[in-house]
């Protein structure tokens, strides 16, 4: 266990600087969207309101979010985009370049499974790190627009509001209902081992390994993409199909894990 | 006792090792050698369980290879196996975090001895420093056995009389050395055991010492008669 937590903060403290600079990205973008927009919604009300013209509406916080849903998704498909290659170049960089760390990596002392578990642990954590950073600086952003917005113009709103207002938000980062955050964190952790296993059958096998990470891939895709379809509404009740989807997750995770495991106990080639 | 029997392994569909028999002892200085591409390499590899073997078997004191192995046997492969980025402060309290077996005033030692600088990153190292650096990552591991893939390669003349200084210093004592080399002539005088590969296949094993009161040649004679003919 300790040698895990030594190796996920290795791990962690490897993509610093990257994680960093997302999170400078999205703060910069999402930062300079909203000023923006909200000097000019500022000034159009100012206007409005030197002609006496009085059906300008108030405006709140998830207003302006709300209009700003082309600049608030691309730091966040961006980081999305960064993460998704990083999934595999977290074990490529290993490989890769004159120092071959691998030869370290899979040397040390400890029960290789810790080595892609905390791989897989520190995607996760890079990717909830973005997720409660994208949380804070709405808190930041909230803060600022108050700042800015005379209290005669603001109308208040709720945070959730705001976060329902900007559709990258509520359909994919953060959704607002529970059950929803658990599954689509919960894919998205199963799509991380998926892909993992993935990498771990092409470093075993090379070249055969490429059409057997593709076909493992395909199948599991096939699995879960099916959980996700699964339309059998006329012959189980909801909740038995809930339990029916949640089986398939846990036996694609299962096998997948098991599968990982022993790769890279016993067949990695470094 | 590092011990392999009937060790195979194939690449695809290439037999790399073929039945690969020998041993190497502890307090020895035990030197695989051939030609390039004949497997020794790949010997090495499958000790430390860095690539599957197809056949056979390798234990290490009686034990086959698990967690434990890397405290008991060092590796020192042929390249500096640290990210680039990191210091080498930071490379020597990384091996203290992960080995139990890191012996720090050894290290603190062996920078000494080979004049290496704590700030200095491992991807601005030289070739000749780096191999020095990679030394001192596996000779301060308090280990029983140590494998090194090539300490020589790339090395300039005073680096490997340095290098070959810590041969028959403390620093090994006496633990079991299994290496690879090309420069046979510098470190023959060190060497206890001599196993010959050709092409995946172990040509010939022999004790250095009995090979040169017995029949009054070097570990070069020996290779360019069983090597080369």
């Amino acid at each position: 266990m300790n040698r895990y937590l030594k190796l996920v903060h290795l791990e962690v403290h490897r993509f610093r600087y990257a994680l960093f600079s997302l999170m400078f990205l999205t703060a910069a973008i999402q930062i300079t969207g909203l000023v923006h927009t909200t000097q000019v919604r500022v000034k159009g009300w100012r206007e409005a309101a030197r002609l006496g013209e009085h059906s300008t509406r108030n405006f709140s916080f998830a207003d302006v979010i709300g209009d700003l849903q082309f600049l608030f998704a691309i730091p966040i498909l961006i980081s999305i985009v960064v993460l998704g290659l990083y999934v595999f170049l977290i074990w490529y960089r290993d490989w890769i370049g004159r120092d071959k760390f691998a030869y370290r990596l899979f040397t040390l002392p400890t029960v290789r499974r810790n080595v892609y578990m905390a791989k897989a642990t520190a995607i996760f954590v890079f990717v909830f790190a973005m997720v409660s950073f994208q949380l804070l600086m709405l808190l930041l952003e909230r803060q600022l627009f108050n700042w800015m917005v005379p209290s005669e113009y603001r109308m208040s709103s709720l945070f959730a509001e705001a976060v329902a207002s900007n559709l990258v938000f509520v359909r994919f980062l953060l959704p607002l209902d529970g059950i929803q955050f658990v599954v689509y964190y919960g894919i998205g952790i199963l799509a991380v081992f998926v892909l993992f296993t993935a990498v771990l059958l092409e470093r075993s096998y090379r070249l055969p390994g490429i059409v057997y990470a593709i076909l493992y891939v395909a199948v599991c895709g096939a699995a879960i993409g099916g959980a996700v379809y699964l339309n059998l509404y006329n012959y189980f009740y909801p909740r038995e199909i809930t339990a029916i989807r949640f089986c398939i997750y846990l036996m694609v995770m299962g096998f997948t894990l098991t599968l990982g495991f022993r790769l890279v106990s016993k067949k990695i080639t470094v | 006792m590092i011990e392999l029997v009937r060790v195979s392994q194939k690449y695809t569909y290439k037999e790399v090792l073929k039945d690969v028999t020998f041993t190497a002892e502890k307090g020895q200085i035990t030197c695989l050698l051939g030609l390039n591409g004949a497997g020794k390499s790949t010997i090495l590899k499958t000790i430390m369980g860095l690539t599957p073997i197809h056949g056979g078997s390798i234990r290490i004191d009686g034990e086959e290879i698990n967690q434990n192995t890397y405290e008991r046997v060092s590796y020192i492969p042929d390249h500096l196996a640290i990210p680039a980025s990191m210091k080498l402060s930071d490379a020597l309290r990384f091996m203290e975090d992960f080995y139990s077996c890191w012996n720090k005033d050894r290290a603190n030692e062996l920078m000494r001895f080979f004049d290496l600088d704590l700030d200095e990153r491992a991807g601005r190292l030289s070739k000749g420093t780096a191999a020095k650096f990679n030394l001192v990552l596996g000779l301060a591991q308090d280990s029983d056995y140590v494998i090194m893939d090539e300490p020589f390669a790339g090395i300039d003349l005073f680096n490997r009389e340095r290098i070959a200084e810590v041969f028959s210093s403390e620093l090994v004592g006496n633990r079991g050395v299994l290496l690879t080399t090309h420069e046979v002539k510098e470190v023959e005088y060190l060497i206890d055991k001599a196993v010959l590969l050709r092409d995946g296949v172990v040509a010939r094993s022999f004790e250095c010492e009995q090979v040169r009161s017995e029949e009054s040649k070097s570990v070069v004679d020996v290779m360019k008669e069983v090597l080369l003919t």
